[in-house]
């Protein structure tokens, strides 16, 4: 495992269990970096001023709020390290709440972290995650992540816990502005049940692992062969076909399925009569 | 496939009476899983909507698909195409809607947003398997045998309509077709059996197959290299 990324404690009530955060994803992309068409080298992005109409350095850059139309106000590392903020080295539990649907709060998340917990703090890290599995619970707490204060949800993973950052409520867009008649559908208990069917010929268990980046994997093999200096051929296309083309392929995936049958049986049938004949041998010999 | 086992006369039928208005589409039971039975014809359950067409009077009047107000729209290719494969008028069919890909291979993607409006989704087929009224005349008391054979008499397979093939007897080996297919389930019907409204119990089963790992789905071009010498089974 990577080097951890932060390291502070869960807080709540009286209790403060150390723990260390680890990145639980990474970037799944194919990187690309962009270069110059006609020679080929990696081009560089320069900060340019328009006023002064010239190519600054990054040093000489500093960070501006918009608090009206074109006026901004310069905020510093130490405006920034001058707030005041609980949470800077803890997971501050703010409540717990059950882990359903039903906090529609919580689904909207920003990233994932595992947690370990430091020696000194194990047991207290197990109680709390038993506690929670238990009582199918989730802790909401605040945490302080690249300078920001975070909202996150803490929850039972595997054999550790898992923090999944949230957006706060004002990141949320509202669903005003979206076309949703769900008042003026009526569902008959016919098609209902005919889409409860339908879900639960579909219900199974979900495991991440069957699932693959399918484009990233063709992409991949388009540039390794591109490395090899072949050049990439544009994706087959097949000639359109009708309902019919697909009867005639039924056909022969069938014809194709006897013919497997047929030959599974003749060697069967094959390897009875090899068996047999030493045991009519044995008969004339006896 | 079922045409060269069974008996192939078509009864001449008077002309007959209107469509009816309504009608309770035969609903299915649950099946476990494949089994070899002569009295059963055995289909591909297709990865698409049930749906019900109605033609009188040279035109596809009504196409009713599950959970879709208005499938005519959606699947307005199919007014042109069906009432002309159609040998005789006053028919109402049942089967399943489908959209294909450019590859002519099934599409449940581009059939979601045939759907949902997207009249230029895909490319879309009807796939007849049962036929409850034909020339104006109930059939739904006859045995399903019998509809079939009318069904197989009266739609000839076009680019965009196809009477679904089958098997008598042998849902194992379809099953091991369809698996080779990626398809999910087959259908099962009792050949002796009446089309009835709502719940089939026996009459009608949805098979599930055992999902196999599907690495890539199949290549029509690859397929039809295959020996198609016994493909009339």
């Amino acid at each position: 495992m990577a080097r951890s990324m932060w390291r502070g404690a869960i807080q709540f009530g009286l209790v403060t269990i150390p723990v260390k955060l680890y990145l639980a994803t990474e970037q799944g992309g194919i990187g690309f970096n962009l270069l110059h068409a006609s020679c080929l080298n990696r081009i560089q992005m320069k900060v340019y001023c328009p006023y002064h109409d010239e190519v600054i350095p990054r040093s000489e850059t500093v960070r501006g709020y918009e608090w009206s139309k074109g006026k901004y106000v310069v905020v510093t590392e130490e405006d920034v390290d001058s707030v005041p903020l609980k949470t800077m080295r803890a997971i501050e539990i703010e409540m717990f709440v059950n882990a359903t649907r039903d906090n529609q709060g919580a689904q909207f998340v920003k990233a994932a972290y595992y947690l370990e917990p430091e020696q000194i703090g194990a047991k207290a890290f197990y109680l709390l995650k038993s506690v929670l599995a238990e009582q199918g619970k989730s802790a909401i707490c605040k945490i302080v992540l690249k300078d920001r204060e975070q909202l996150a949800a803490l929850n039972p993973f595997s054999n550790t816990m898992l923090l999944t950052t949230l957006h706060w409520p004002d990141e949320v867009r509202a669903i005003d502005e979206l076309n949703l008649p769900e008042d003026q559908i009526e569902l008959k208990a016919s098609e209902k049940k005919m889409a409860e069917q339908l879900v639960a010929s579909m219900t199974g268990d979900f495991s991440a692992d069957e699932y693959h980046d399918d484009y990233r994997q063709a992409l991949m093999a388009v540039i390794e062969r591109k490395v090899a200096g072949e050049k990439p051929e544009p994706a087959a296309r097949t000639e359109p076909t009708n309902i019919t083309d697909l009867m005639a392929a039924l056909e022969a995936s069938v014809a194709a399925a006897r013919h497997d049958r047929k030959a599974a049986k003749a060697d069967a049938k094959a390897a009875e009569v090899e068996a047999e004949a030493p045991r009519q041998r044995r008969r004339k010999t006896a | 496939m079922p045409g060269d086992q069974l008996d192939l006369s078509i009864p001449t039928v008077p002309g007959g009476g209107r469509l009816p208005a309504r009608l309770a589409p035969m609903q299915p039971g649950e099946g476990t899983a494949p089994f070899d039975d002569p009295a059963y014809l055995f289909e591909a359950w297709w990865p698409g909507t049930r749906a019900q067409a109605w033609i009188e009077d040279g035109h596809l009047v009504r196409l009713r698909a599950e959970g879709l107000a208005d499938a005519l729209t959606a699947f307005s290719e199919l007014s042109e195409e069906l009432p002309e494969r159609l040998m005789e008028d006053g028919v109402l069919l049942d089967g399943w809607l489908l959209a294909l890909d450019e590859g002519g291979w099934l599409d449940t993607d581009l059939l979601r947003r045939r759907l949902a409006g997207d009249r230029h989704a895909g490319r879309p087929a009807f796939v007849a398997s049962d036929l409850l009224w034909s020339g104006g005349s109930d059939w739904q008391r006859r045995p399903f045998n019998a509809r079939r054979l009318r069904l197989e008499a009266v739609l000839l397979d076009g680019d965009r309509c196809v009477v679904s093939h089958a098997l008598r007897g042998e849902g194992t080996l379809l099953a091991e077709a369809l698996a080779r297919f990626g398809l999910g389930a087959i259908s099962a019907r009792r050949l002796d059996a009446r089309y009835r409204g709502g719940p089939a119990g026996d009459a009608w089963l949805r098979v599930p197959l055992v999902p196999e790992p599907i690495t890539e789905r199949p290549r029509l071009a690859l397929i039809q290299r295959l020996p198609l010498a016994e493909a009339s089974g």
